[in-house]
């Protein structure tokens, strides 16, 4: 169990960050110079907080309250910097091998050629960092920091310094050695889908403070304001205002429709009548009535209403649709009010791109409403 | 014609230019590494020996190594004898060379990448091992350069000498104040030879030494 | 690290020449002005009395303020008195020791590669003369009876712009010798040398040079000091110091 409440003030930052994690992975995610490179950096004693506490399990890191402050070398961890911070002047065996000091040598090599193996470096011992690619590079560098046995480890952007094409197979890499190693992992990116796909938690950073810390499924359903919404790019993100709220539903108007939405089961909150209100609805799961079958069924289909497509985006396997209300006025976003995510078979069976006019359902369930600030 | 200079120059050169890596490298780590209070009075002290005239530097160091002076008295109480000595003439060779090593290595220090000392940290290492087993192999080279220098610098030394040290034949007459005796004697010829010696000795130390650097790399 | 260069530096710092330690030595700190002349007289006191004598020369400022300091002299020829004066205050030496050992003369030096010998200080004036060498006044007492004489020949504000300065007179006679000044003030007692030529300057037009020799009081031998004190002021001594053009106690 990581815990972690710390604060540093440096020339225009602050940064107040409180958070816990079990033994699992932690993404630290939010947009470049949020704070996470420096939370990292107070874990492993490489910058000193100006308050707190850090502790592994029963293990404190540093409590200013009691004078504790560990040294990086008494931490026991492994960091893996961005970048990699390879030795270019030893090879890829004594960059492995350089945290085992004190061992004897044969014990050093033969951990470091374990280690090298089981990340698919076998023969790669005596070759320097500047001959390898950069995928090999950062399987050096977790190597080293794994080779230790940490009871950490952290890790520092790890696919940051990598291309793009080669960026989702590295992380699908990265996350089965993650997963392997077994070990309490904290990671920072500004990648969503890279912290989605690495940890188990996530800590969204802005602005040096912890906007929301859950179980990234949680995150994803129920981010819990709109600044954290936008940070991990909702879509749909919306304005309307109260008409009435229950603890269980709440009713809203937006763009002269009246919309039921489900209230967030983490802040049973109860705003009053005329607040504004923001909210999002997700777009695959927006619901076309088909037009060869009976009418809507008020027990399924809910929250109606009528518009037209004006655009869409090929994504791949999907169609992006962007959907406008008849309803006149200024639509929500821009030219359009709403972008709804089609399974392309759905697009062609409809026949979309000729029929444009479509009444759409939206389950209440799927219109997320999220606290003011 | 009289060896003794040469010998002795070679002799304080060497231990002046080792008194200097001894002191200089540490200071020039904390120079390139630390931020502490006084820091940049550290660093006007240490081109301070570039700027002042020899002779007037020569002048500062005898009124506290002198007979008269703090250090001066405290050594001759334990029977050491420090001005007037050869020792005066290693530590006035080494005072006269010692910023060129600090500049040189600390460039050096600088540009390595504060992230692998990090790294090394963070893998358990000490601080001692973390300097000797990174910052040192990367820096290998400035710090070469500027013991270099700073030996040449030692070779040559001459005001700050004649003041702490004397111009003493047979006991401090180092080289080049052996030079400077003869020319005032107008005794050319063993002035041209003398030269011509310390000139080809250093020059031969010079090409040894890239050599050796070359090999390493 | 190689492990053998420690080895090898300790080896060379053990090997640290130590100075003769065999016949009695003295230690003699002259001013620049009787290098010449004590080049002869040292080898001549060497014999007669058996000891071996170590030559320092400089300039007597320098050498006062490393005796005041503890340098190792046991006896101090200075060109100037004033500086064995302020020693005697201090009591760096034994006053009673005190002994004039000359007088001195200057001498206006001609460059012989610039033209025929000036005889007299107003030809200083010639702007074919660019740069007039002297040795420095502030420290060294030529240099100080130079700028007196100068003045007091009325010609100090002329002659100032072109005036370089010397560490002594040994560095001011080697500008002229290369050439670097065409002409200079110096010590009678160096100026016997081929490059240049040289008339006397009137005595009168500055105070006397008065030299005085002295014991320091430091030394472990200070009869030895004495003897040679007197040796210089012996007949030998004094034969070979006229000859390089010092005017000896007696003859003032």
């Amino acid at each position: 169990m990581l815990s972690l409440l710390i604060s540093k003030r440096l020339d225009g930052f602050a940064l107040d960050v409180r958070w816990e994690a079990g033994d699992q992975v932690v993404a630290l995610f939010g947009p470049n110079g949020a704070g996470k490179t420096l939370t990292l950096q107070c874990l492993a004693g490489l910058v000193r907080p100006d308050q707190g506490r850090i502790a592994l399990d029963e293990r404190v890191f540093f409590d200013s309250a009691a004078g504790v402050d560990l040294r990086p070398q008494d931490r026991r961890l492994g960091y893996v910097f961005q970048g990699y911070a390879l030795f270019p002047h030893l090879t890829v065996e004594e960059n492995v091998a350089f945290g085992l000091k004190g061992r004897p040598r044969t014990e050093r090599r033969a951990r470091a050629r374990m280690v090298l193996e089981r990340l698919g470096l076998a023969g790669f011992e005596a070759r320097y960092p500047r001959e390898l690619s950069g995928g090999q590079q950062q399987r050096v560098a977790l190597g080293r920091a794994l080779a230790v046995d940490p009871d950490l480890l952290l890790l520092d952007e790890p696919l940051s310094a990598v291309d793009a094409p080669l960026r989702r197979q590295l992380r699908e890499e990265l996350g089965r050695i993650i997963r392997e190693w077994g070990k309490a992992t904290v990671l920072v990116t500004h990648d969503l889908a890279e912290a989605y796909q690495l940890a188990d938690r996530i800590v969204v950073y802005e602005g040096g403070r912890v906007l929301q810390a859950a179980p990234k499924s949680e995150l994803l359903w129920q981010p819990t304001s709109e600044r954290v919404a936008r940070l991990i790019g909702v879509r749909n993100l919306l304005r309307g205002s109260v008409l009435k709220s229950t603890p269980e539903v709440i009713q809203l108007r937006w763009r002269e429709q009246t919309l039921e939405a489900v209230n967030s089961p983490s802040h049973l909150f109860l705003p009053h009548p005329g607040a504004a209100l923001p909210f999002f609805i997700r777009p695959e799961y927006v619901r076309l009535i088909r037009k060869d079958r009976p009418g809507p069924d008020a027990r399924h289909h809910m929250n109606l209403m009528d518009g037209e497509i004006v655009a869409e985006a090929d994504q791949g396997t999907t169609w992006t649709l962007f959907f406008r209300l008849s309803e006149p006025g200024t639509p929500g976003q821009g030219t359009y009010d709403l972008e709804i995510e089609v399974p392309k078979l759905v697009y062609e069976i409809l026949d979309m791109a000729r029929d444009r006019r479509w009444q759409i359902s939206i389950h209440r369930g799927s219109i997320q409403v999220l606290p003011s600030e | 014609m009289d060896l003794f200079p040469i010998w002795l120059s070679l002799q304080v050169s060497l231990m002046a230019t080792a008194l200097t890596l001894l002191v200089g490298v540490p200071v020039a780590w904390v120079l390139a590494r630390r931020r502490f209070p006084g820091r940049d009075l550290l660093e006007a002290l240490v081109v301070l020996p570039l700027i002042l005239p020899p002779t007037v530097l020569g002048y500062y160091l005898l009124l506290v190594i002198g007979s008269q002076g703090p250090v001066g008295r405290a050594l001759a109480v334990a029977g050491f004898e420090l001005a007037f000595t050869w020792r005066a003439a290693v530590l006035a060779a080494a005072v006269g060379s010692i910023a060129l090593l600090i500049k040189s290595a600390q460039a050096g220090f600088e540009t390595v990448d504060a992230r692998l000392e990090q790294a090394a940290r963070t893998l358990g290492r000490s601080e001692w091992s973390v300097f000797w087993s990174v910052t040192l192999p990367l820096a290998w080279r400035s710090v070469l350069a500027g013991t270099v220098l700073a030996f040449c610098r030692a070779v040559g030394e001459f005001g700050i000498t004649l003041m702490v040290a004397g111009n003493i034949p047979g006991k401090t007459q180092t080289l080049p104040l052996a030079i400077y005796d003869r020319v005032q004697a107008n005794a050319m010829g063993e002035a041209n030879a003398l030269a011509l010696i310390a000139v080809g000795g250093v020059a031969l130390l010079l090409f040894g030494v890239s050599r050796m650097a070359r090999l390493k790399y | 690290m190689r492990r053998w260069l420690p080895a090898a530096w300790l080896a060379l710092a053990g090997a640290m020449p130590v100075a003769g330690a065999d016949a009695p030595s003295l230690t003699v700190f002259a001013a620049a002005d009787l290098g010449f002349a004590f080049k002869e007289i040292v080898p001549r006191f060497e014999k007669s009395v058996g000891a071996k004598v170590s030559l320092v020369l400089g300039s007597s400022g320098n050498l006062a303020t490393q005796i005041e300091h503890g340098a190792p002299a046991d006896v101090f020829f200075s060109a100037d008195r004033a500086f064995v004066e302020r020693l005697a205050a201090r009591g760096a030496v034994i006053a009673e020791s005190r002994a004039v050992y000359a007088q001195g003369r200057i001498v206006l030096a001609t460059a012989r590669s610039f033209g025929p010998r000036l005889t007299d200080l107003r030809q200083l004036g010639d702007p074919r003369i660019r740069h007039v060498a002297i040795a420095n006044p502030v420290h060294a007492p030529y240099g100080r009876a130079a700028e007196e004489a100068l003045r007091k020949a009325g010609l100090w504000e002329t002659v100032k712009p072109k005036l370089v300065f010397g560490e002594n007179i040994r560095h001011a006679l080697q500008f002229i010798q290369t050439g670097a000044a065409e002409a200079g003030i110096v010590a009678r007692s160096v100026a016997n040398v081929p490059e240049i030529e040289w008339t006397l300057i009137d005595s009168s037009l500055h105070a006397p040079l008065q030299q005085v020799a002295v014991v320091v009081k430091r030394t472990a031998r200070p009869e030895l000091g004495l003897a040679f004190i007197q040796f210089v002021n012996g007949p030998e001594g004094r034969s070979i110091m006229k000859r390089y053009g010092f005017i000896l106690p007696g003859e003032f």
